[in-house]
């Protein structure tokens, strides 16, 4: 029943769509889901790359078995032990008792640590190959994209790269797998989310694994996760690039705040209105308490300039503030122009803090933070008015 | 006295080395060879921190 949906001669996508999880990790909104890849190569030695998420194991050994009709699998190549990718490798063992899995020494710690595996391993290091028959496979390490075992296979007749979670996105595949026959608009901000939340914090072993893939030729990106890249191979790249840099897409502002009876979203709106006074577009305002912070996580990952803005709240900051300011601690997002402001009924805190984690971020601290004491007067307003001005104006300086 | 790989979490011992980047146990962190890279995540000395 399953159409055999082939990337080359012989090479078959066998991935699954997941449209039931509403929490990646556990708690990483997928509003359109997510696909787990797996690539099928049939040669003299049948040869699967990677796995998929076990709770779609029965659909998964289906469309291998609709492909196989048969056969056993003779290598099992492990990119990646991340239970999303490795989940169904017992369940695979058990079904092809003979296949061999290939990985690297990191790979099969928690190969062993996972499923009790130990035995049939073919360890590859850095450059070896592995010959299926008429095709080569060669193995490249990345640990850290996004864990440390992680490596990517390439095969050198037709240019594949099978490269794990690097290039991956949020998002199913619908229909087509190929990027070129579906309309990839929706992955775009869904990349840079998954980019952001789940690889963010590695951007120097993402800038080592682009540099290696760099001296490859690749036509074709099989990542673990969304569409294979064919057509926008170069823009997936370049989008990896700019981001493991930390290098902001394009001109433009975030500002998110915490309010809890509306004072610190009126400085918002000050803030706001000061920055599109400059000539400044791109102004996105996020109320934490509506918006998951993995999509402002992928704002600032978008945009140069960041605003925060919170109430006192106990003493500090307000809790989904600070959520939001942890997240950004922990990625170590580099080189954002930033501000803050905020309010307080009796005694000031947060934007004390706030502009403090200018200095833990490393980062250039833009205008005078704004501070005020309950209701927003006309003072206070003309005052986040020109914060707003002054970051306009600084990011302007840049063009 | 350890350090800390600030990207992936790996602490350098000097009691243990890193005997299978052919570190001697003994060897201080200073005295790792410039271009000696973390064993688990592959970046270099100037991303380890002192342990706290």
């Amino acid at each position: 029943m399953y159409n055999r949906k082939t990337i080359a001669d012989n090479i078959f996508y066998v991935g699954v769509n997941d449209r039931q999880k509403n929490l990646f990790e556990n708690y990483l909104p997928l509003p359109g889901g997510v696909a787990y890849n797996s690539y099928l190569i049939i040669d003299e030695k049948i040869t699967l790359i990677d796995t998929v998420d076990a709770s779609l194991a029965d659909v998964y050994l289906a469309k291998i078995e609709a492909v196989l009709q048969g056969r056993a699998i003779d290598y099992l190549i492990v990119n990646h032990m991340e239970p999303d990718h490795a989940g169904s490798i017992g369940l695979l063992k058990q079904k092809y008792p003979n296949l061999q899995i290939v990985g690297n020494r990191k790979t099969f710690d928690m190969l062993n640590g996972y499923f009790g595996i130990n035995t049939q391993l073919h360890e590859v290091k850095e450059g070896d190959t592995l010959s299926l028959g008429k095709r080569t496979l060669t193995f490249y390490m990345a640990p850290m994209v996004h864990w440390p075992e992680v490596m990517v296979a390439y095969e050198n007749s037709d240019k594949i790269l099978f490269s794990a979670d690097a290039f991956g996105t949020f998002g199913t595949v619908d229909g087509d797998y190929l990027d070129a026959c579906i309309n990839t608009d929706k992955y775009w901000d869904e990349m840079r989310r998954y980019y952001a939340c789940i690889v963010g914090k590695f951007g120097a072993p993402t800038q080592n694994a682009l540099k290696k893939i760099a001296t490859l030729d690749v036509q074709i990106i099989c990542s673990t996760h969304g569409p294979v890249w064919k057509q926008e191979r170069e823009k997936v790249v370049d989008l990896y690039d700019k981001w493991s840099r930390y290098e902001a897409e394009e001109e433009g502002v975030v500002i998110a705040f915490g309010s809890m009876y509306g004072h610190t979203q009126q400085l918002t709106e000050a803030v706001a209105e000061g920055i599109t006074a400059e000539g400044i577009k791109n102004v996105v305002i996020y109320n934490v308490s509506k918006t998951d912070t993995s999509f402002i996580l992928s704002d600032i990952f978008r945009y140069k300039g960041l605003i925060i803005g919170s109430p006192t709240y106990m003493g500090g900051i307000y809790p989904l503030i600070e959520q939001l300011l942890f997240s950004i601690e922990h990625r170590g997002i580099k080189n954002r122009l930033y501000s803050c402001f905020g309010s307080f009924t009796w005694a000031g805190a947060a934007t004390k803090q706030l502009t403090a984690f200018a200095q833990t971020m490393g980062w250039e601290l833009v205008g005078t933070p704004v501070e005020n004491k309950q209701a927003v007067f006309a003072q206070k307003y003309q005052e986040g008015f020109e914060l707003g001005q002054a970051m306009g104006q600084k990011l302007k300086s840049l063009r | 006295m350890k350090y800390v790989c600030v990207v992936c979490g790996y602490v350098y011992d000097p009691a243990a080395g890193d005997p299978d980047s052919g570190i001697a146990p003994g060897t201080t962190f200073e005295n790792l060879p410039d271009d000696w890279i973390c064993p688990i995540c592959g970046v270099g000395k100037d991303q380890f921190e002192p342990e706290e």
